[in-house]
């Protein structure tokens, strides 16, 4: 909310700067979010009034006034607001003005007519942030006189209210709190309340939503604009002026927080009935638009019909118009919820529901309708009947609350001592019962703080007033075990290091993905009910769109070698199970860019990615083909036999689709099973201490017979020596060539060691004969020397 | 005779150590050690010596000899080292190194892993929940009404089951002391989700960490002693540090606050994050939850906090919008590897 330091000041002493009003109402949890001045230099401003306008002869959105500025004599003014009507009072800066927004005023001529000054808008002369058409004065303000002396230079600050705080939605409220915090007294908003009640001319049939009504008659208004003084002090705190009477009601409620509404008395059918709208009840609201009810939302209605959704706008019928003569005057007490529920569903969010929503005081009611009638009586004349329609009671007091000084100190980590405990409740308006001990107090609520609901709201209290800054920091730690989340988190902290050590770069996606996106997942995605914007309408299945975004993104700014991953949740359909998944993708070049010593360029391929998946040292890690209807080539990835992954090149038809300008290759690796096993220790094996011996074998095998069906013979030769064996070369046949097609050459080196001593060449050569037999045997090789 | 050989041995180390080149050099070990050497030719004088003069001349031979040699050696040694120095002289070191390309971790997850650290130091340990949860865990047992404003469509993204995407990580508050009595000294780092609009400083998808301390006798002072400690060891110990009053439904007292630090651009005091005493109210929720009196009020306190990880990676890395982060352009995510 938006106050004027001017008006604040009316009720209560304030720190002698703004900075340091700023600061204390800050440090005590009413955060100034905004500090703006306004006004300023006003010199060679003065109050003009409007006597003709006519339309420019050379311009359509341009008027030529003739104002009288005082002087006796019209002063010519070419106008471009259409907000004002002939006999409106209105700024004029003459020459040699220097408005508060830097605009110099000479005389001048606007598509060749003479302009002798400028007409202003609230934002031109910084009194508010409304430039929309002319500042419009009040009725009262003395033409010639200086336009400082209507506006004095203010300053608004700009209030955050958390919600637990509806008491600070006023300025007798923030002028309450702000007294309470430096032990002064605030100005009591004194009313004459004393109207009889009555229980004619109302009836509550939603007492839940409505505990209470009053309505108030005010007979003989005359309705025009406002005097200066209560424009000004509307338009500093963000409402435009409308007329005398809807102005007092938002006068009241900015005063005392109390929202206040007036119906044109004449156009209402007999009593008011306070009941909940009918299911499907349509409304003509005083925004103009026609709204739809349902049987939850609560509605005020005479004995024809509705006449104002309840809490949170007035009908368009029964506003007060420049011709009502009789004013009904409501204050009422409403149920939060009710109106937030009603204010929301409507998307119709106003200042009076803002604060019903919140909770307003409900010791404040009546005397805010008798504050608006006496201001009625005073600017629009009228007079108040001399009873007051009420139905339902207002709230109950809050109940008490008790505060234990020990369990206060306790709970802040500082001695506060029970006296000042006692003064600084007593000071926000809470009153200590005779009930209580020497070391537990108890305390009657005032109706304005409805949030004081026990002892840790108490405590609250004394921490705000006491100084958070007077409690001294305190270190105090726990041994904690080992958590299965320390757990998963450090597995990924070593697989993201392995990665990067690769030279991979980590990714982080929206786990929100577009509908395209979504519809490109072969299992579908979970859906969000109310996405807001079409780049995030569903929960990403797998992290395969995202990478593939970040491939098409850096693609696209120049990025020649793309090798990335990613390491986050996946929310699998249909009830969007959580897993940690590991998503990689390749493409584009081996290397950023060609280097002076390089041999030839090489793309990145199916072996570049299978070798990154490697190097995580999964245990027991496998790869077997497979088929995906994305991938031109797939392979399940597998841990000690269960699949936890696919890799795989995708199809042509899809990287097309996308605009990729490489072969695309991508992983996905589901990291649940890897962070519930329990991590495999290292142990120490003995080094081999006697030299290995080196064998070589080259053979010719048919094209379709795979190096791990080669390995497979070898490990089953179950050879004791053989330690390892390794493929160094691998081509392909052709036509003529000494391979021949429908064939390929492997050559593997097979290294024999013994862990005991040197083996001799002979040993080794009876051993490899035998292998090259078997492979011969099992497999057809045909062995090349 | 002595003499003549001490003089013979001083010319040829004179003239070895002044040899310009390898023939030189060469020629002086064939001159002085060859067959018909100077020195060589000594071993046939010492048949005419006497027996008295015979070991004596013969210790200065071999002497000289072996002088001599060592010498050569070393001359031949320096040349050696010259020329090896001289067929690499023409390399240009200024050339470019072979590139080894390390890749680099995500800017959030370098700013997660540093916070994390710190926490870990202090004695907390890891708790995690899921993204996807319910209003319960979200809204009801952090002391947030049905009603209120936090808790809508507007705000909040929904799944058609009712579920909804976390508003923020506290809901690890509640999962924490569900499935473990205390104490808890946790931090849950994770993402959350508001129905925001996206522009530079909102994002529909952010990073939090969340932090739970319930044990006997935790007061406001052990908060602060813990968001001070944590904030000098990330931002330095020169780090100003204020707590304001602030609400939130599930703490009370509620506080948020700001840091003014050098290693933050601009020198303004910055809203960091929120904090408070856990509400009693949540213990009796946790309590009915789990249907004992775990988490008896009277006996135990807490404070909670939530880190806004995004924003705090943004001040300290100086990035000026969020979007950044989920664009993962290779430039951007190298610029902090």
């Amino acid at each position: 909310m938006k106050f004027s330091v001017n008006w604040l000041r009316e009720f209560v002493d304030l720190p002698a700067t703004t900075e340091a009003l700023a600061d204390l109402l800050t440090f005590a949890g009413v955060e100034i979010e905004g500090v703006e001045e306004r006004g300023g230099n006003f010199d060679n401003v003065v109050v003009a009034q409007i006597r003709e306008s006519v339309q420019h002869p050379n311009a359509d959105r341009l008027s030529v006034c003739q104002v009288d500025d005082g002087s006796g004599t019209n002063r010519q003014i070419v106008c471009g607001a259409k907000n004002y009507k002939v006999g409106d009072k209105v700024p004029l800066a003459v020459p040699g003005a220097a408005l508060p927004n830097g605009l110099k005023i000479k005389a001048s001529k606007l598509r060749g007519v003479e302009s002798q000054g400028m007409l202003c808008s609230p934002s031109e002369l910084k009194v508010s942030e409304d430039s929309d058409g002319l500042l419009i004065l009040g009725a009262d303000a003395p033409i010639g006189a200086p336009f400082a002396s209507l506006y004095q230079p203010d300053t608004i600050l700009d209030v955050e209210i958390t919600p637990n705080r509806p008491d600070l939605l006023s300025y007798f409220g923030l002028a309450r709190e702000t007294a309470a915090l430096t032990s002064k007294s605030v100005k009591p908003v004194n009313v004459d309340a004393n109207a009889a009640a009555t229980g004619d001319g109302v009836t509550i049939r939603a007492l839940r939503e409505c505990p209470f009504y009053s309505a108030r008659r005010i007979e003989n208004v005359t309705v025009g604009p406002s005097p200066s003084w209560l424009r000004t002090k509307l338009e500093a705190s963000g409402i435009r002026a409308i007329n005398n009477i809807v102005d007092i009601t938002n006068y009241v409620m900015l005063e005392v927080g109390q929202p206040l509404h007036a119906f044109d008395a004449d156009k209402l059918d007999g009593a008011i009935d306070v009941r909940l709208a009918t299911p499907g009840e349509k409304f003509l609201a005083l925004d103009g638009k026609t709204y739809q009810l349902s049987e939850r939302d609560l509605m005020i209605a005479d004995q024809a019909r509705a006449v104002a959704i309840g809490g949170v706008m007035g009908g368009e019928d029964t506003g007060v118009t420049n011709s009502t003569r009789n004013v009904l005057l409501e204050a009422a007490y409403f149920l939060p919820s009710s109106i937030r529920r009603t204010a929301r569903t409507l998307n119709l969010p106003s200042d009076a529901s803002y604060r019903f929503e919140r909770g307003v005081d409900p010791g404040m009611t009546l005397r805010a309708s008798a504050r608006a009638a006496e201001l009625i009586q005073q600017i629009a004349g009228g007079t108040p009947a001399a009873e007051i329609s009420v139905a339902g009671a207002p709230l109950e007091r809050p109940t008490d609350v008790s505060l234990r000084y020990e369990r206060c100190n306790q709970l802040l980590g500082v001695t506060v001592g029970s006296q000042q405990v006692d003064s600084i409740l007593q000071q926000f308006g809470l009153t200590r019962s005779s009930a209580g001990t020497a070391d537990a107090s108890v305390w009657s609520v005032p109706s304005h703080r409805r949030d004081l609901q026990r002892e840790v709201d108490l405590i609250e209290e004394v921490v705000r007033a006491y100084g958070i800054d007077k409690i001294a920091p305190r270190h105090r730690s726990r041994f904690t075990p080992q958590s299965d989340a320390d757990r998963a988190a450090d597995l990924q902290s070593v697989l993201r290091q392995r990665l990067v050590a690769l030279g991979l770069f980590e990714a982080r996606t929206s786990a929100l993905i577009s509908r395209a996106d979504a519809s490109t997942s072969a299992r579908g995605a979970v859906d969000l009910k109310n996405p807001l914007s079409e780049d995030h309408v569903a929960l990403r299945p797998s992290l395969t769109a995202g990478l593939l975004d970040v491939l098409m993104r850096n693609q696209n700014m120049g990025a020649s070698s793309i090798r990335l991953f990613e390491l986050g949740r996946v929310f699998a359909p249909p009830d969007a199970t959580e897993r940690r998944s590991l998503g990689l993708l390749f493409s584009g070049e081996t290397a950023r860019a060609p280097h002076w010593r390089a041999t030839a360029k090489r793309q990145l391929d199916f072996f570049d990615l299978k070798g990154a998946i490697e190097a995580l040292r999964i245990p027991e890690l496998g790869f077997r083909r497979a088929e995906h209807p994305a991938f031109a080539l797939a392979a399940e990835i597998t841990a000690a036999g269960e699949v936890i992954g696919l890799a795989g090149q995708l199809a042509t038809e899809r990287a097309t689709q996308l605009g990729a300008a490489a072969p695309v290759f991508l992983a996905q690796i589901d990291l649940e099973p890897l962070c519930q096993s329990a991590r495999s220790g290292c142990r120490y094996e003995e080094i081999d201490k006697y030299p290995a011996v080196s064998r070589d074998i080259a053979m010719i095998v048919p094209e379709a017979l795979s190096h791990v069906e080669v390995e497979g013979v070898l490990a089953a030769a179950n050879e004791p020596l053989v330690q390892s064996v390794r493929l160094f070369d691998l081509f392909s046949g052709r036509e003529g060539s000494s391979v021949g097609s429908g064939k390929k050459s492997l050559a593997y080196t097979l290294t024999y060691r013994d862990k005991n001593r040197t083996l001799t060449g002979d040993e080794v050569t009876v051993v490899h004969t035998r292998i090259r037999e078997r492979l011969k045997s099992e497999l057809g090789a045909e062995l090349r020397e | 005779m002595s003499h003549e050989l001490e003089q013979l041995r001083d010319t040829a180390l004179g003239e070895i150590s002044a040899a310009p080149d390898e023939q030189s050099l060469e020629a002086a070990r064939v001159g002085y050690l060859g067959k018909s050497g100077s020195i060589s030719v000594w071993g046939e004088r010492m048949r005419g010596l006497s027996k008295e003069e015979k070991p004596i001349v013969g210790k200065l031979l071999n002497e000289a000899r072996t002088a001599v040699a060592a010498a050569i050696e070393q001359r031949a040694a320096e040349f050696r080292a010259s020329a090896e120095t001289a067929a690499l002289a023409n390399i240009d070191i200024t050339l470019p190194g072979q590139p080894a390309e390390i890749g680099g971790l995500h800017p959030l997850t370098q700013m997660l892993d540093r916070a994390i650290s710190i926490f870990r130091r202090m004695g907390f340990a890891l708790a995690e929940g899921p993204d996807v949860d319910t209003e319960w865990y979200c809204f009801d047992a952090l002391n947030t009404a049905p009603d209120h404003p936090a808790r809508n469509e507007q705000d909040t993204f929904y799944l058609p089951d009712g579920r909804l995407l976390r508003t923020h990580t506290s809901t690890v508050q509640i999962r924490t002391m569900m499935s473990a009595p205390p104490p808890i000294r946790v931090i849950a780092p994770g993402a959350a989700y508001r129905r925001d609009e996206v522009d530079a400083t909102h994002s529909a998808q952010f990073h939090q960490i969340e932090g739970l301390y319930v044990d006997e006798k935790v007061s406001v002072a052990d908060l602060k002693g813990t968001i001070e400690f944590f904030l000098r060891e990330l931002l330095g110990q020169q780090t100003e540090i204020r707590f304001r009053p602030h609400y939130f439904p599930f703490t009370e007292p509620s506080f948020e606050f700001d840091v003014r630090s050098k290693a933050i651009k601009g020198g303004k005091w910055l809203e960091l994050a929120g904090c408070g005493m856990v509400h009693p109210a949540v213990f009796e929720e946790v309590n009915r939850a789990r249907g004992d009196d775990a988490y008896d009020p009277e006996k135990y306190t807490g404070f909670a906090f939530g880190l806004g990880m995004d924003r705090l990676a943004m001040l300290l890395f100086d990035i000026p919008d969020i979007r950044y982060f989920a664009q993962n352009d290779l430039r951007f995510l190298r610029q902090f590897a």
